[in-house]
């Protein structure tokens, strides 16, 4: 078996009065997709936002590579160690968002180095070559000088995409990041994605594109009000859930069946 | 201490009716000079948004010049100039020697004049933010232009102009201190007299700074109440300017 | 007009240009580290906050002219500081102007910078969290130069009416640009002649000064509007 990626352990949160995630465990081993879906407002967003600390867990435990971190309640202050230990394990997580978060001021290239080079240090001349390469993988090598707000929403998510492999990371979170695109623009974006899932890599995917997640993921994950509702291989949650309510989710979101 | 409130008081020894006195000159130039400008800002506003080429393009220039202009050498030309040529007239007429001219009035034509170009951006600016689909609202009604100014556009340029209009005031109100090298007596001239005179400028010249920042923080509230009035169920507009 | 009077005068005026850019360089570069360390005093607490607060209310609220005579003449009503080793750098008109306009600088940049920072959208910043930047290397790299670049219009006013401010220097018998126009009129009592003239000086000065901040800014946003395709080569 595969060695662990990422674990996440009886992770609670709450926002106010209202609890998001109700205790979620998760883990994905090397080399396997998970896809992630529910309706708006089940949580799932929230937690992939949990592994890399965008949102804080009130409870549980979050382990990426060889760092774990166990939270202990809400509201918890991190010491300068584990604070430490937060940004080490973002270091090996790329994440790409549903609105692409391009760092305006840099164009293609440079939102490419930009981690490699002012984060992880690395010598200059092998950020940029692999930063070029990065870029040719996703089709946008001829796009390498232009500033994001030159760049369709498609060709951002590329980037973005780009961006998120360049740190090498160890396990790649899309969230949901095809959502924000006009329809035309979906296409290229998910080719990119599968053809990063048929390498192998560590992949977690929020996603509404059923046919999609269906297709490319090892696992499926059917999130409800905080909860796991229904968990397998994509075969069973997208074709023969045991769940009923995930039954007619996936019914309601399909569409016809390709 | 006490000696300090003595003499900021309003006992025979104390300055106070004399600082209330030149608080009430600070306002009164201010107000004029506001006046002035909103006059010459309409103008000039009207000047770029509709006007003829040969005015839009006076108005362009008259608010890069000013802005290009250190205020004091504004006032230093109206005063000082402004007592050149009123003597140059009187000697004409038989007069001899200087004539002087009014600080208040020279003054109050300068910031005013100054301040005309910055409320001009700030018409303009709030024109141009009102919807269009509303003026072409009132078109297909077959409203006058006259009307349509009155009704339609000024009162909804005027409530975006607010906030601008009130940081111009608050301007203003800084500016009128220049007024004190034509030796009116506003507030700072009246504290620099009161400094000398006691020998304890810093007592003064605080209690001055203390009138100044009355004045602004007490107009600040008032516009601020103005605008909130003015945006009760308008839908959040932003200019700037 | 008269030309050869006029011809006569440019040279003199001009003769205080260096003094009025120094003071304009210093009180811009002092003011613009105030600011920087108010934003930290901004960020850093409740009460730090309180302070800078305060400090902008009270530099913006009361004029220019009387924060330089409060420095100018009031420091001198203590006779701690008349004897004390800073006496011989306050008592110079020159120090104290500078010192006058970099504090009322800052206050006022400081609300520039500011509104900069509130300009940094939430994805890029939540964008460099997540790649594990630090606190330092996101503020250097991503924060500041988003801010800076936002700010930079407001922050070219500020520097003009700097520049314009240092006339009020004159009032505290500096010899700069408006100080000169000033005593020479007192000699020659051509009061209008003589002011255009430092007024075009100032006027120059001031465009030229526009001029570049609008190249800096054309320079620096080409990533805001895809109208202007211009990619570096």
């Amino acid at each position: 078996m595969n060695p662990t990626t990422v674990r996440l352990t009886n992770i609670h949160k709450s926002f106010g009065r209202q609890e998001v995630l109700r205790g979620i465990d998760l883990e994905a081993r090397d080399g396997d997709v998970i896809s992630i879906i529910g309706s708006s407002g089940s949580g799932k967003s929230t937690l992939l936002r949990c592994i890399p600390f965008l949102e804080i867990p009130d409870q549980g435990e979050v382990t990426v590579g060889d760092e774990t971190i166990v939270l202990t309640g809400a509201g918890h202050r991190f010491s300068r160690a584990e604070r430490q230990k937060i940004r080490r394990l973002r270091g090996q997580i790329g994440f790409v968002f549903q609105s692409f978060n391009l760092w305006p001021h840099m164009t293609a290239l440079q939102n490419v180095m930009e981690v490699p080079l002012h984060v992880q240090g690395r010598p200059r001349a092998e950020c940029r070559e692999e930063a070029e390469a990065m870029l040719a993988k996703v089709g946008l090598a001829d796009k390498r000088d232009a500033w994001p707000a030159h760049l369709s929403g498609g060709q951002q998510q590329r980037v973005a995409i780009a961006r998120a492999l360049a740190s090498r990371p160890r396990a790649l979170l899309f969230d949901e990041p095809t959502s924000a695109l006009d329809p035309e623009l979906v296409g290229e974006v998910l080719r990119v994605i599968r053809a990063l899932a048929e390498e192998g890599r560590t992949m977690l995917i929020v996603t509404h594109e059923m046919a999609f997640a269906r297709e490319v993921s090892s696992h499926a994950i059917y999130l409800h009000e905080g909860r796991i509702e229904e968990a397998g291989p994509p075969q069973q949650v997208f074709l023969d859930p045991v769940s009923e309510r995930c039954r007619r989710f996936v019914r309601g979101q399909a569409g016809p069946v390709d | 201490m006490g000696e300090a409130f003595t003499l900021l008081g309003f006992g025979p020894e104390g300055w106070g009716h004399a600082l209330l006195t030149a608080g009430l000159t600070t306002l009164a130039v201010s107000a004029c000079a506001f006046a002035c400008g909103l006059v010459l800002g309409t103008l000039c506003a009207w000047a770029k948004i509709a006007g003829p080429a040969a005015l839009r393009r006076a108005a362009d220039i008259y608010g890069v010049v000013l802005r290009g202009i250190p205020d004091l050498l504004v006032i230093y030309l109206f005063y000082f100039g402004g007592r050149q040529i009123v003597t140059a007239i009187a000697n004409q007429f038989g007069h001899t020697g200087p004539v002087e001219i009014s600080g208040f009035v020279a003054g109050s034509l300068a910031i005013g004049l100054i301040s005309g170009a910055a409320q001009a951006e700030v018409l303009r600016g709030a024109f141009h933010a009102i919807p269009s689909g509303t003026l072409e609202a009132a078109r297909v009604t077959g409203m006058r232009r006259w009307t349509m100014f009155r009704r339609i556009i000024a009162p909804q340029a005027l409530r975006t102009a607010l906030p601008g209009l009130g940081n111009q005031w608050q301007s203003v109100i800084k500016e009128s201190a220049l007024v004190s090298v034509t030796g009116l007596v506003e507030t700072l001239r009246a504290v620099s007299v009161a400094a000398n005179s006691t020998e304890l400028p810093f007592l003064f010249f605080l209690a001055g700074g203390a009138i100044y920042l009355a004045i602004t923080t007490v107009s600040g509230l008032v516009f601020r109440i103005a605008e909130w009035r003015a945006m009760r169920g308008q839908p959040a507009m932003r200019v700037g300017g | 007009m008269d030309l050869a009077f006029i011809a006569a005068v440019f040279p003199k005026l001009l003769a205080g240009l260096p003094l009025t850019l120094s003071l304009a360089v210093l009180s811009l570069s002092g003011g613009a580290i105030l600011a920087l360390l108010l934003s930290g005093l901004r960020a850093s607490s409740w009460l730090g906050a309180q302070f800078a607060n305060f400090y902008v209310y009270i530099f913006r609220g009361t004029p220019l002219l009387i924060q330089i005579f409060l420095i100018y003449y009031g420091l001198a009503q203590f006779p701690a500081l008349r004897h004390s080793l800073l006496w011989p750098l306050l008592r110079e008109p020159y120090v104290c102007a500078v010192l006058a306009l970099m504090l009322n600088d800052a206050a006022y940049t400081s609300e520039i910078l500011r509104g900069g920072l509130r300009a940094v959208s939430s994805g890029a910043i939540e964008a460099a969290k997540v790649a594990g930047m630090s606190r330092p290397t996101m503020l250097r790299r991503i924060v500041l130069p988003l801010a800076f670049r936002q700010a930079l219009p407001a922050y070219g006013a500020e520097v003009t009416s700097m520049v314009k401010a240092t006339s009020l220097a004159s009032v505290v018998t500096l010899m700069e640009v408006t100080g000169l126009a000033r005593a020479e009129v007192s000699q020659s009592y051509r009061a209008i002649e003589v002011f255009l003239c430092a007024a075009v000086i100032y006027l120059v000065l001031v465009t030229l000064i526009t001029r570049l901040v609008h190249w800096l800014e054309d320079r620096l946003s080409t990533h805001r509007s895809p109208a202007l395709d211009r990619s570096p080569a």
